[in-house]
């Protein structure tokens, strides 16, 4: 019955509890849009890691990991990417060879990341092959094939078919060069990555590094399903051993840094605005108890407990709160929902997001867990204003307050 | 002036309603300037390190240099065309520079590196690399030897003294090859510079890439990016084609648009605040016009002009958030200047988040007046939309029905 006096009385002054509802209703809706836009960004960004460059699990050499050095390579490493390949939940597992280079045109040149691939393992891995904007992905008869990303190709001031010079240290330490014809030109939502990543053929670089047969650096694994990533990591473990397995989160901690802060900063976002919103909430609630003197009194007069009315105060803030807080959420989410599937364009940043790897087109992006404990945050909020305001209405003294005008 | 009296007065009628007003403005105000006395410090040394460190304000190149950065794209450096810059007012100092890429290698490894011939006595005004020697020493004019970076030399093993060959594309394809003993190794905030940059005498580099006399750009430097518009218009006066004067903002638009795009969220969070906190001001106007109904219709029945009190209810509204936004501009200066003297050094996981996208792991601190001056002017205008209200609703006062209430 509390409940329902509670909520009559909130109405008994329409505008002045609409003014709270409404700042509550866009305080709130602008947190979670904003929470939402953020969270997409990030899941966007993860989705792109792990999609293009870094895969889901990594074998290799520990040594190699630390110093990139040629010689740190698995013995027999294509073989046993064969095998990983049929363990379950694997996508694909790709084996790669990796040294730093020189690649020159007849302009410039420049230091890259060069990865000998297999082509149809790498497919399955991972998804450069489906960025090509130019041309094909290192199938064909061609010799020497490679693959160059739109930003190296226009700072080396060449296009499809053009000749560069590759040239590496091999496995004896002598410095060798080949030449290479660009079959392909991709491009991806990271044009940092973009501009050091150059891919070849696994068995054209073999050749020139002077590579044992079967040699790999690293072998990239993609699962299915990135929950089954952590099991397959100690079967992998278990298949083999002196070598390193590790996960994506493991290779770049800072990503899921970053997704962690990025939430713990919108959870932030969302306290000050419950804080700003705070001291319009008292300010409503003392001028109500203030009103209500009289009734008050009367109240206490007749007999209705102390803690009752104290009660009663906290609930009516709170219904008022809730009420902003619900209404901020519905519409929050309602709007969080409509980008869900029509992105926010913010080409007008692009370059400088690119840079740092974020796609352009932003797909917002909401989930309960977020809304539960934002609702909570809300009803929070509420409890704590009315504290002082229901503490000053109990200390009424009846006899006094029967007598105000 | 009696207006002024009477406003001020009016407010402490309701201490409590009035000081939580006033809070919630203060609270809004120190929320939005020292948000923004980090943005704008962050951003100012993020243009910082990218200017002093490396590409200066300003600089002159040749036309086609920017598009097509090779050494076949250098001018020769004459004495009237320094005389000619140096005498631009505002310029604080220039040093000529011959950038391009080789091969380095050591005994044991090799890598691709920036090298960056420069004139020891010249650049020591601008980037000052001598600042930043761990070991060894800086360069002396002429000299034989290089500098590099810290994680540079330990990738190639290498130590003071111990010699590093470079191997590149000479001035219209010749071959360059060249010996340098290791002078001095460097550490720079950002570890991108020491895995990548090597610093040669100007002469020496002119000498490794058959281009004697030759620059890749004269990098110009002013006192701060607010006086590079007005020194690159004077500059762009005078230089010629085929020379070409470009500004550290058309060098990196990334970096543009990452601060353009970190400001503009800023601004709408700063929006979403302020719009919220006027919420609440309305609140209380609204309260404190409803309970004084009845003696603002006896004061227009006995003769006062309603525009007079209208004025009064404005200046009421004004004092309130006045009092707010005065202490809480004075509360936000003295933590700015603080930090501003002290800035927040970040360690750990989030440290290397940083670093990764190329920032410095500092929060820095700015004073810029405007930071200030921008919560004064919104806090304003808001209470003009605010007062709409009372000036309305006296406007359109029913004196009889009022006097009854």
């Amino acid at each position: 019955m509390l409940i329902a006096v509670s909520w009559r009385n909130i109405w008994r002054n329409r505008v002045r509890s609409l003014v709270v509802i409404t700042a509550i209703t866009l305080g709130i809706m602008a947190g979670i849009f904003s929470t939402a836009f953020m969270r997409g960004m990030m899941e966007q960004r993860m989705d792109t890691a792990i999609r293009t460059e870094i895969s889901n699990l990594r074998v290799q050499d520990s040594l190699f990991r630390k110093t990139s050095e040629l010689r740190y390579f698995i013995p027999g490493g294509t073989g046993l990417a064969g095998r990983l390949d049929t363990l379950p939940h694997v996508a694909g597992c790709s084996p790669r060879i990796v040294v730093q280079a020189m690649i020159s045109s007849a302009e410039s040149g420049t230091g890259v990341t060069l990865t000998g691939v297999m082509p149809q393992e790498e497919r399955r891995v991972t998804d450069v092959a489906e960025k090509l904007i130019e041309g094909e992905y290192l199938t064909g008869v061609r010799r020497n094939p490679v693959l160059i990303s739109k930003k190296l190709a226009d700072k080396l001031d060449i296009h499809l078919r053009s000749r560069v010079v590759i040239t590496l240290q091999d496995l004896h330490k002598d410095l060798t060069a080949a030449a290479f014809r660009v079959v392909g030109i991709y491009r991806t939502t990271n044009t940092s990555w973009d501009e050091t990543h150059v891919f070849v053929r696994y068995d054209d670089l073999r050749r020139l590094t002077s590579l044992p047969p079967e040699a790999a650096h690293v072998l990239a694994i993609r699962t299915d399903d990135d929950r089954f990533t952590p099991e397959l990591q100690e079967r992998i473990r278990s298949l083999a051993p002196g070598l390193e397995v590790l996960t994506w989160k493991e290779i770049s901690p800072e990503l899921t840094y970053i997704s962690a802060a990025m939430d713990q900063y919108m959870y932030l976002f969302i306290a000050i605005i419950l804080l700003a919103l705070l001291f319009g909430i008292i300010n409503t609630m003392l001028m109500v108890i203030l009103e209500r003197r009289k009734e008050i009194g009367m109240l206490l007069a007749i007999g209705m407990s102390r803690t009752r009315i104290y009660l009663m105060i906290i609930l009516e803030t709170v219904m008022l709160t809730m009420a902003g807080g619900v209404s901020g959420v519905l519409f929050g989410t309602l709007l969080a929902k409509h980008f869900e599937h029509h992105y926010i364009d913010l080409s007008m940043f692009g370059k400088g997001l690119e840079q740092l790897g974020y796609n352009t087109l932003v797909h917002t992006h909401i989930d309960l867990a977020m809304l539960i404990n934002v609702t909570l945050m809300v009803m929070l909020t509420g409890i704590l204003a009315a504290l002082y305001p229901a503490w000053k209405a109990i200390r009424y003294d009846p006899a006094e307050a029967l007598r105000t005008e | 002036m009696k207006n002024h009296v009477i406003a001020w007065r009016n407010i402490w009628r309701n201490r409590r309603r009035t000081l939580i007003t006033a809070a919630s403005v203060f609270f809004g105000v120190i929320f939005a300037a020292v948000m923004s006395s980090m943005q704008e410090g962050s951003y100012g040394k993020m243009i910082d390190n990218v200017v002093k460190f490396y590409s200066g304000y300003l600089q002159v190149q040749q036309e086609d240099y920017w598009d097509n950065r090779t050494i076949n794209n250098t001018f020769l450096l004459t004495d009237s065309l320094l005389r000619e810059v140096e005498e631009v007012p505002r310029v604080t100092g220039t040093a000529p520079r011959l950038e391009s890429f080789a091969l380095a290698s050591s005994e044991e490894l090799t890598r691709g590196v920036a090298v960056i011939g420069i004139d020891p006595v010249r650049e020591a005004a601008i980037t000052d690399p001598a600042k930043w020697i761990i070991s060894g020493r800086y360069l002396t004019p002429g000299d034989s030897g290089l500098l590099i970076g810290d994680e540079l030399a330990s990738y190639l093993r290498i130590s003071i003294g111990d010699t590093l060959v470079l191997l590149g594309m000479g001035y219209h394809g010749v071959s360059a090859a060249g010996k340098y003993p290791v002078r001095g190794i460097f550490r720079y905030p950002l570890p991108k510079f020491n895995r990548e940059f090597v610093y040669l005498d100007l002469r020496q580099a002119q000498e490794l890439y058959w281009a004697p006399g030759r620059i890749t750009s004269l990098v110009v430097m002013v006192r701060d990016h607010y006086d590079m518009p007005e020194v690159r218009r004077a500059l762009r006066e005078r230089i010629r084609p085929p020379l070409r004067v470009m500004s550290w903002d058309e060098m990196q638009p990334e970096l543009v648009q990452i601060i353009a795009s970190d400001r503009m969220g800023g601004r709408i969070f700063k929006a979403i605040l302020y719009i919220i906190i006027g919420f609440g001001i309305l609140g209380t106007v609204i309260m404190m016009f409803s309970e004084r109904k009845r003696e603002l219709a006896v004061m227009i029945a006995i003769g006062m002009q309603k525009r007079t009190l209208a004025a009064v209810l404005f200046l009421e509204t004004l004092y309130i958030a006045l009092l707010g936004v005065l202490t809480g501009l004075l509360a936000s200066l003295v933590i700015n200047t603080w930090f501003y003297h002290h800035p927040i050094r970040i360690t750990g996981q989030a440290a290397k988040a940083f670093t990764d996208m190329g920032i410095e792991p500092v929060y820095a601190f700015s004073l810029m007046p405007s930071i200030f001056l921008n919560q004064m002017i919104t806090v304003f205008i808001l209470v003009m939309v605010i007062s709409l209200y009372p000036v309305v609703r006296i406007a359109r006062l029913d004196i009889s029905k009022a006097l009854r209430g």
